[in-house]
This record gives C-alpha cells, sequence and structure tokens, in this order.
C-alpha cells in the first residue's frame, strides 16, 4: 500500500514537473535550442552566436536577457507601420522590464544588424529600452538604425564602449534615469544624448560626433555630470537649460554652435 | 465493508442534506454578496449585479443579454497566466449589452482579485460586436491587460477612472464617447482604430504613449494630457478637431502624421521636446498657446494649412523649425518679441539650411492675444 503510494506520488511529481516545464515556455531556454525569438518572456535567456528578433521582444520584470560576446543579433524590421503595437513603439523593439546583460568585448562586440527589405525605412527598429529595469550593462554593442538605440525609463543601466550610428536618438535617459555612459562613440543620428525629466547621467570619454540637431541635450530638471566627452561636426553641441552645468568646453568643438542656453527659443543668448 | 440499515438511513439522510445545500447555495452566496463565476460560464439571460463578483474564469455575456451592474459592486478577477506572458486570462466578454451604473459615492470597481495586483492580472472587460449602447459610468478598472476593450460596438464612458493598466482603452471599428473621464498611470493610457469617438473632459496622464489612434475621426475637447513619457496625443492617418485641450508636460505634446486636423485654442506647451509635430498633414491652427517647449513649439515637416494668431514664446532651441521641403505661411503669430532679429532667430528653415522650405512670419503680432482654453467644442 505504502509502496503504491510512494509510486503514485512519484509519478504526480514526475507529471507535474513535465507539465509545469512544457506549459511555461518561459521558465528555462536551453541554449542554441532556439535562435528566433519574439514575445515575451518570464525566464532567464541567453543570446549566444546568432540569433534573430522576427518581432518585438519583451524581458519581463524578474527575467534576465544575456547577450554572450560575440552574438549578432538580426532584426526583422516591423512590416510597414503597426497599427496596433503591442509594447511602446510601431517598429520592432527590445523592451527590457528585468535586466539586461550584454557581454561584448572589444575582440568580440555584440551587434544588431538589420534584415533589409525593399521596404525598410532608414530608421529601422525602434532599439533597446529600458523601463524600469534593475541593475543592467550594456557593453561593447553595435546599434544602427534605431529610432533610440538605447532608451533608460526609470533605468540605470552602465553604457559601455557602445559603438551608435545613424539614429534617430542615439541614448535617452528620462524619469530619473541616472545611467553610467562611458567611452561610448555615437555617430551621423539625429540626436546624441538627451537627459529628460530629472535624470543625471554620468557622461565620460564619449565621441558624439555629427548630429543632425543636438549632440547633448539637457532639459530644466536634469543634471548629468559632462567628463571629458568630445563633442564636434553637430549642429548643436550643447543644448542645456541648466546654467550651473560644469563641462569641458575646450572638447565641444568644430559644432555649427557650441553651446546653446535654452529657454528664450534663441532669441538671446541668456547665460 | 458491508452496509446496514442505519447506515443507509444515514447515507440518505447525507444525500438529502446536500441536495438541500446544493439547492440553497446560489441564494447564500447572493446573501454573502460573493458571486463566484469559475471556469468558462455564459449568461443567457438578464442579470443584474448588485453586489461583490468574484470571477475565476472566462464570463461570457451572450448576444442581445443585459448585464447590469449597480452602484457599490466590486468585481475581483483571479490572475490566471497560462503562458508567462504577464497578461492575465480572466476576463469579461461580452456580445450582448453591459450597462455599469455607479455613482459619484459609490463608484463600481473591476480590480484584481490578488493581494499584491499588478497591470495585467486580468485581461478586459471585452465588447464584441455589441452595437447596442453599452456605457460605463462611474467605474474604477485597475490592473487589467485592457481596461476597456471593444470591436465594432458602441460605447459610453462617463466619469470613470481607469488607472494601473497595461492600456487603458483599446477599441477598434467602434463607436466611443468619453466624457469625463481619467485614464492614470496605465502603461499606454488609450490605443484605437478605424473608429469614431469623442472625447471630452478626460484627462489622460502618466502613460508612455498618452492618446495614440490609427484612420479614426476624433473630436476632442476639454481635455487634459500629461507626463506622458512619448507622445501626449499621436493621430496616425486620420482626422481630429481638438479645441481647449491642455496638451502639456509630455515628451511630445501633439504629434500628427498623414492627418487631417483643425488645432484651436489649446496650451501645448512645456513638453520635453516639441509642442506640436506635423508630418504630411493637412492642418488649421490657431489660437494656440505654444510656449516653454524643450525643444521647439513647432516642428513643421512637408503639411500645409494655416498658421496663425498661436502665441510661440520661450521654447528651448527654436520657436519653429520647418524640417520640410515645403514652404509654410505663419503669418499673424506672436514669436515672444515683437523684434524682427528675434524673431528670426527663432525660425529654422531654408534660410538656415539649404534645401528647406522658408517660414513666412510677415506680419507678426506685437503683443500676444489674450489666451484662453476653449471651453467646449462650438
Amino acid at each position: 500500500m505504502d509502496m503504491k503510494l510512494s509510486c503514485w506520488k512519484i509519478t504526480c511529481f514526475v507529471v507535474a514537473i513535465v507539465a509545469a516545464v512544457t506549459s511555461c515556455p518561459s521558465a528555462s531556454y536551453a541554449v542554441d535550442m532556439v535562435q528566433e525569438y519574439s514575445g515575451a518572456f518570464s525566464g532567464d535567456l541567453v543570446w549566444q552566436e546568432s540569433v534573430t528578433m522576427t518581432a518585438d521582444v519583451l524581458i519581463l520584470k524578474g527575467a534576465t536577457l544575456t547577450i554572450r560576446a560575440g552574438t549578432q543579433i538580426s532584426v526583422v524590421p516591423a512590416e510597414g507601420t503597426k497599427i496596433d503595437p503591442e509594447y511602446l513603439s510601431p517598429l520592432t523593439e527590445l523592451l527590457v522590464r528585468g535586466k539586461l546583460d550584454i557581454q561584448g568585448t572589444p575582440e568580440k562586440p555584440v551587434r544588431f544588424i538589420i534584415i533589409e527589405t525593399s521596404e525598410t525605412e532608414e530608421i529601422a527598429w525602434a532599439g533597446i529600452t529600458l523601463d524600469n529595469a534593475v541593475e543592467s550593462y550594456i557593453q561593447r554593442v553595435e546599434l544602427e538604425r534605431a529610432d533610440t538605440a538605447i532608451r533608460c525609463v526609470t533605468s540605470s543601466p552602465e553604457i559601455i564602449e557602445a559603438k551608435i550610428a545613424n539614429c534617430r536618438y542615439g541614448i535617452v535617459a528620462q524619469q530619473q534615469s541616472h545611467p553610467k555612459i562611458l567611452g561610448n562613440i555615437l555617430v551621423d543620428g539625429e540626436g546624441g544624448i538627451f537627459s529628460l525629466s530629472g535624470s543625471n547621467p554620468y557622461l565620460k570619454n564619449n565621441q558624439i560626433i555629427n548630429h543632425d540637431e543636438e549632440a547633448v541635450f539637457v532639459d530644466a530638471s536634469s543634471r548629468p555630470w559632462l567628463d571629458r566627452n568630445t563633442i564636434k561636426g553637430n549642429a548643436i553641441g550643447l543644448a542645456l537649460y541648466p546654467r550651473d552645468l560644469p563641462y569641458d568646453l575646450t572638447a565641444v568643438t568644430d559644432n555649427q554652435e557650441n553651446v546653446r542656453w535654452l529657454g528664450r527659443q534663441g532669441q538671446a543668448d541668456v547665460k | 465493508m458491508a452496509g446496514s440499515p442505519g447506515t443507509g438511513r444515514r447515507q440518505m439522510m447525507r444525500l438529502w442534506s446536500l441536495f438541500l445545500l446544493l439547492l440553497v447555495a446560489p441564494v447564500s452566496a447572493i446573501a454573502d454578496e460573493v458571486l463566484v463565476y469559475q471556469g468558462e460560464q455564459t449568461i443567457f439571460e438578464d442579470t443584474v449585479w448588485n453586489g461583490d463578483i468574484l470571477i475565476d474564469g472566462i464570463l461570457t455575456v451572450a448576444a442581445g443579454v443585459t448585464l447590469e451592474i449597480r452602484p457599490g459592486s466590486q468585481i475581483r478577477f483571479t490572475r490566471f497566466d497560462s503562458n508567462g506572458d504577464g497578461i492575465g486570462e480572466h476576463e469579461i466578454f461580452s456580445q450582448g449589452i453591459i450597462r455599469v451604473i455607479g455613482t459619484v459615492d459609490e463608484p463600481v470597481l473591476f480590480t484584481s482579485a490578488e493581494a499584491e495586483p499588478r497591470p495585467g492580472d486580468w485581461g478586459a472587460i471585452n465588447m464584441m460586436v455589441s452595437e447596442e449602447e453599452n456605457l460605463l459610468e462611474n467605474c474604477i478598472i485597475e490592473y487589467a491587460y485592457r481596461g476597456f476593450h471593444a470591436h465594432y460596438s458602441q460605447a459610453r464612458l462617463l466619469n470613470s477612472t481607469f488607472r494601473n493598466n497595461m492600456r487603458g482603452a483599446q477599441f477598434q471599428e467602434s463607436q466611443v464617447v468619453i466624457d469625463g473621464c481619467r485614464f492614470l498611470d496605465n502603461r499606454n493610457g488609450m490605443q484605437f482604430r478605424d473608429s469614431k469617438v469623442t472625447l471630452r473632459g478626460s484627462t489622460i496622464s502618466g502613460s508612455h504613449w498618452g492618446l495614440r489612434c490609427v484612420y479614426s475621426d476624433l473630436k476632442m475637447s476639454g481635455c487634459t494630457i500629461e507626463n506622458n513619457l512619448v507622445n501626449g496625443a499621436n493621430i496616425r492617418d486620420g482626422k481630429i478637431e481638438a479645441r481647449g485641450n491642455r496638451i502639456v508636460g509630455n515628451r511630445r505634446g501633439l504629434y500628427l502624421q498623414r492627418s487631417e486636423a483643425q488645432i484651436v485654442g489649446n496650451d501645448l506647451s512645456a513638453n520635453s521636446e516639441h509642442g506640436i509635430f506635423l508630418e504630411e498633414s493637412t492642418v488649421e491652427v490657431v489660437d494656440n498657446r505654444l510656449a516653454n517647449n524643450g525643444r521647439a513649439g513647432v516642428r513643421w515637416l512637408n503639411s500645409k494649412g494655416r498658421f496663425a494668431r498661436n502665441m510661440i514664446a520661450d521654447n528651448g532651441v527654436y520657436g519653429f523649425i520647418n524640417d520640410g521641403t515645403t514652404a509654410v505661411e505663419a503669418r499673424n503669430n506672436w514669436w515672444g518679441s515683437a523684434k524682427s532679429t528675434d524673431i528670426v532667430a527663432a525660425i529654422r528653415d531654408g534660410s538656415d539650411r539649404s534645401g528647406l522650405g522658408l517660414v513666412d512670419s510677415r506680419y507678426p503680432l506685437m503683443q500676444p492675444l489674450p489666451f484662453n482654453l476653449l471651453s467646449e467644442t462650438p
């Protein structure tokens, strides 16, 4: 009797485990088993080698996306402009509400590339958004043609030595985000790094070059720390509301306008 | 174990007691003010709820049937997320008519049954092909995936609060009147397509996107759209008449893409980037205040129409940016200064960047017109 009961309990236990694993696709993922991703993920996820984002990817609160050095992520642009975006953007997006750990190295950067079709527009995908994400690291990643390469909303990741090219916005810190933005190269976009709504990022040793609009934009409620950044070839180097923000003017050169104090729509040089 | 006459009687008594209990159970549930719907159930006849309801499954209201919900009722949904995507699946699905009649003092509450509720705990109040007019009046709807969701339906949402949902409201191919509602701290406030919408005296705040619509006809008046993290209001391939709204403190205020618009008497101020962004649209933009926006009051991209009698002052980088190749007529506006050099400085156009169209800012106003939000749609 006891033996039967034990067998029955073991069988139930095994069935429950199998059912749990098979019914909860986000519980765990074996590396290399799946190379195409879309949808929401509540378990830890590891990307390596070659991966395709066929549509939006959402990393839920409590989950971690780790991207190993040398991974190439092919992004499939959304067909046309989505009418009912599932998450935040009508474009294909990587949205992280958990943790993001991009582990690129100088020898093996992580690359996001666009899968081109005849309908692909210049801005081809949304980019990476961290929305109330926890402790995240973005190292040695290469991003191009995103609406916003990296957008931080109430998130404070470390963004280290990324290469960001041809994006509408490079890095946006908003809603009390305080990322460390260190040694990145941002080139040929519309705008470079934006600090909005009470955000205080630390910008050190970045190169922000050849943007059609502002290289660095700081609204009245934000106080970034600007430390030895090279800012050149932009329409406006520093566009600043705060009048008391220290910066190193020697590295803000050769912009159409090196510093613009904001608030009078260009009508007076108020300091 | 063999039976006995005494055992048989006891069994009969038990069965009889069980029968009586089952007979009385629904009544006692109502008397205890907790009516429970479990699994997939359908209401096939007109029903009135007045009290506490627990929905532990998917409840369907059949076509032709009316579900009326009385003041003070509280409807709770259990969390059930079968595929781990963070979206609960327990919900109400109506092909009939839903009439929720709360009062100011006794609103009707739709919420999560969880001890620690979060957005997306339950699905939605869904309406599918519900062409009789549905009503949600004096409700509080919270922690849903979509607070209100409709296809091919008609509804009035009155004096209700939609808060902490993934989407406050989402609908398609529907006619919806929204009056005096509050969409607060939803991930996205409201999105709809192929719909005809009247939005009056309502607030949308604290979302990523405030209002987003496509292929729709929107009349919006007396609303406040503020503190949204992307765009306050985004109208694509649609038609909008906006009068007397405050669209303030968003990242971008009002963003129109390939749309027809009358934008009259609105306050489009203090947005982090642009007060109004017009892309390939046909517009009439008059009597608005466009002030204290972070980057520019107006960003104009290959649009056409009338831009007059607006106040454009104290914006961040520029007052007006023409990023398109077409010329813009922007006469009779107040530019924050009457000095011609100041007006030129406030405008970036083809005179600053080759290939762009010019902005005709002649006949500027010498002082700002008194600004008043229009209170009602004329």
